[in-house]
């Protein structure tokens, strides 16, 4: 747990680690960039939706319209309003003057925000052709990247490539003692919907150790109802209700994550194993 | 005369186009919507005035839903009737206010295609949207500090050859 702690400390800091090194455009000789970047950085303290930001990070793209940092640190507002032509507009120009940097980013928006799946797919796939690096994690660090595109796999109906990509994606995320929050609950329910439910039961008990939420207690509980067994079905069910009002539940402070269940679906569920 | 005429002229055109260029207008926020007497409920009142609307995920609950957000999903899968027609598809975005006492107003609807082009969805989908979300009566209040708070909230319906198939967030 307190692994993951350091992880989400870590992401919620990333708009920091996000900001350009101004001093090396100058080292590099590239004037311009510099004096674009040394503009940008006025926006810090002012709010990301307000219009001294926006007016700001406007005049450092009159110093010089190839800088792609101000595309991207524009671009955020307008996909958080839900204004997705504009953010479209503005992240498009920064994933075309610094794809590398850009097009996980743009991915994972697609996701998050519109469940453009094919949208994820498209991105990571091209970031994982210029690169020969770790793709990383997602913009809130929920997710390694790789994970993202499994379960957008799956939303587009293939659930095997989505269990192959995300089997994958863990083995190397225990190697590297860094499992993402959902990784293990979101595999557990692929297990579960391709009728493979003593594997499902072994991957949610993993979640259980690393991360308890009323999500993982739910699908084992429908597991164990596959596997004809009523008694753990129901303590899970119990349990479920219990985590859930405690607020053990998935999370993201934009939208509702893939897999999410709500009180509603508990308390029916619970009602039809009476 | 005339060179001078023509000088002048030159020196307007140049002048709004460099207006244009370097002092595009902002509201306070990006998103902000202002009150069109035109087309706004006009006995919608924010309490804290327009200066002090909130995004809703600025208080930290996540996207937030009366009866949470199955009871929208329900809501519309109940009351959408779908006009088949496989030209109809995108996005189609409602952004709204949702003021202290949980009530909605100042509707505001942005259309796209799949690849985030505007465009324009025919108005049975649209105004069906429309009715049911300013039909629903009571959206969830937010509090700041135990004080109840003006939030901007937005549906993004996703819309596949005339039908519903999610609302996000």
């Amino acid at each position: 747990m307190k692994k993951i702690s350091i992880v989400f400390l870590f992401f919620s800091l990333s708009n920091i680690f996000a900001q350009p090194n101004c001093e090396a455009f100058k080292h590099y000789g590239d004037t311009l960039k510099y004096k674009a970047c040394i503009k940008a950085m006025e926006i810090s303290g002012h709010y990301q939706f307000s219009k001294e930001y926006q007016s700001i990070l406007d005049r450092a793209i009159e110093i010089d319209s190839t800088f792609d940092y101000p595309y991207w640190a524009k671009s955020i507002a307008y996909l958080k309003s839900g204004d997705f032509i504009t953010w479209k507009t503005l992240i498009d120009k920064a994933v075309a003057l610094n794809p590398k940097t850009h097009l996980g980013y743009r991915g994972w928006c697609r996701y998050q925000f519109f469940r453009d799946y094919e949208g994820l797919i498209e991105d990571i796939e091209k970031l994982d052709s210029l690169v020969d690096y770790d793709i990383g994690y997602s913009q809130n660090g929920t997710y390694h990247l790789n994970i993202a595109k499994g379960l957008c796999y799956k939303a587009i109906g293939e659930k095997e490539k989505a269990i192959a990509i995300i089997e994958k994606q863990i083995l190397l995320n225990e190697q590297e003692n860094f499992v993402g929050v959902y990784d293990y609950l979101h595999l557990g329910v692929l297990y579960w919907e391709t009728n493979q439910f003593e594997k499902a039961i072994n991957t949610f008990k993993k979640q259980a150790e690393s991360n308890q939420l009323a999500e993982n207690s739910y699908y084992m509980a429908l597991t164990y109802r596959e596997l004809d067994n009523p008694t753990k079905y129901k303590s899970c069910l119990d349990k479920t209700k219990e985590l859930y009002i405690s607020r053990k539940r998935m999370f993201d402070p934009y939208s509702n994550p893939m897999d999410k269940i709500y009180l509603e679906t508990i308390e029916n569920e619970i009602k039809s194993s009476l | 005369m005339k060179k001078t005429f023509i000088a002048i002229l030159f020196l307007m055109i140049l002048s709004c186009q460099t207006k244009t260029k370097s002092t595009q207008s902002y509201l306070r926020w990006v998103g902000d919507i202002q009150q069109n007497n035109a087309i706004d409920d006009s006995d919608f009142r924010v309490c804290k005035g327009d200066d002090n609307v909130l995004q809703y995920f600025n208080l930290s609950e996540g996207p937030v839903y009366k009866g949470e957000k199955s009871s929208i999903l329900d809501l519309f899968k109940s009351q959408y009737k779908p006009f088949i027609d496989n030209k109809q598809n995108g996005y189609i975005r409602l952004r709204f206010i949702i003021n202290c006492k949980g009530e909605a107003g100042r509707f505001r609807v942005l259309q796209s295609d799949y690849n985030y082009q505007e465009k324009t969805f025919d108005n049975r989908i649209v105004n069906q949207l429309l009715t049911i979300t300013k039909n629903i009566e009571k959206w969830e209040i937010l509090h700041r500090d135990d004080i109840s708070v003006d939030y901007y909230m937005y549906l993004i319906f996703k819309i596949k050859e005339g039908q519903l198939i999610d609302i996000l967030p």
